[in-house]
């Protein structure tokens, strides 16, 4: 499957997806972190509070991040989708009070090792593939 | 709106108990395993996150009377973002 594509965002990586729930479906535009949380980390994606109001299921416990948020942040459980990889799956989300500026939330390093990842020859663009 | 917050609770306690119990007893069925909690029960206790929901799911379709238990993510360490 070739990879899907989107343009930088304020000349920074960008992932879209929407977050699926019983009522709709919400696009979002993440900004593409590899340095954020590991590949161990108990979430995938940081979005907004709000946002998670639209979550599945939320998760017992709290996880404490540092660096662009401090402090303890509540762990959700929701449905992503990028339907141009043919990915929907469940993905563990912190909701935090605010996000990067010009964009919904943060796809971090555990979510985006879900893929191959990266430029693709197009230094304009950042993308993912199966 | 009162019995889905005594659900809350009901679930919210089952689930702490449930959280020790992982962390403390390597044994333990829910250690490492994701475990889901609807209206006060144990429903399912799940390799992978989306086994989990789908359970829950099948079993309680108001997200409000669930609750799920990581015990595979290390919620010990910070994590710098």
């Amino acid at each position: 499957m070739p990879p899907v594509k989107w343009p930088l965002r304020n000349r920074r990586p960008m992932v879209e997806l929407s977050l699926v729930s019983p009522k709709k479906k919400r696009r979002r535009r993440l900004v593409a972190d590899t340095g954020g949380g590991s590949d161990q980390a108990p979430f995938e994606l940081v979005l907004l509070d709000s946002d998670c109001q639209y979550t599945d299921v939320a998760i017992e416990g709290q996880v404490q991040l540092s660096g662009a948020f401090v402090g303890w942040f509540n762990v959700y459980s929701m449905i992503v989708r990028i339907s141009a990889l043919g990915f929907e799956d469940s993905v563990l989300v912190a909701g935090v009070p605010k996000v990067p500026i010009g964009f919904d939330g943060i796809a971090c390093f555990r979510f985006l090792n879900r893929f191959r990842y990266g430029n693709f020859g197009d230094r304009n663009h950042f993308g993912l593939a199966k | 709106m009162e019995a889905n917050g005594s659900i809350r609770t009901m679930n919210r306690r089952l689930a702490q108990k449930v959280k020790r119990e992982g962390k403390e007893n390597p044994k333990s069925p829910y250690a490492n395993r994701y475990v889901g909690i609807a209206n006060g029960k144990v429903i399912v206790i799940a390799k992978t996150l989306g086994e989990m929901m789908k359970a829950l799911r099948n079993s309680e379709p108001d997200s409000a009377k669930c609750i799920g238990v990581d015990l595979v993510g290390d919620y010990d360490q910070v994590y710098e973002v």
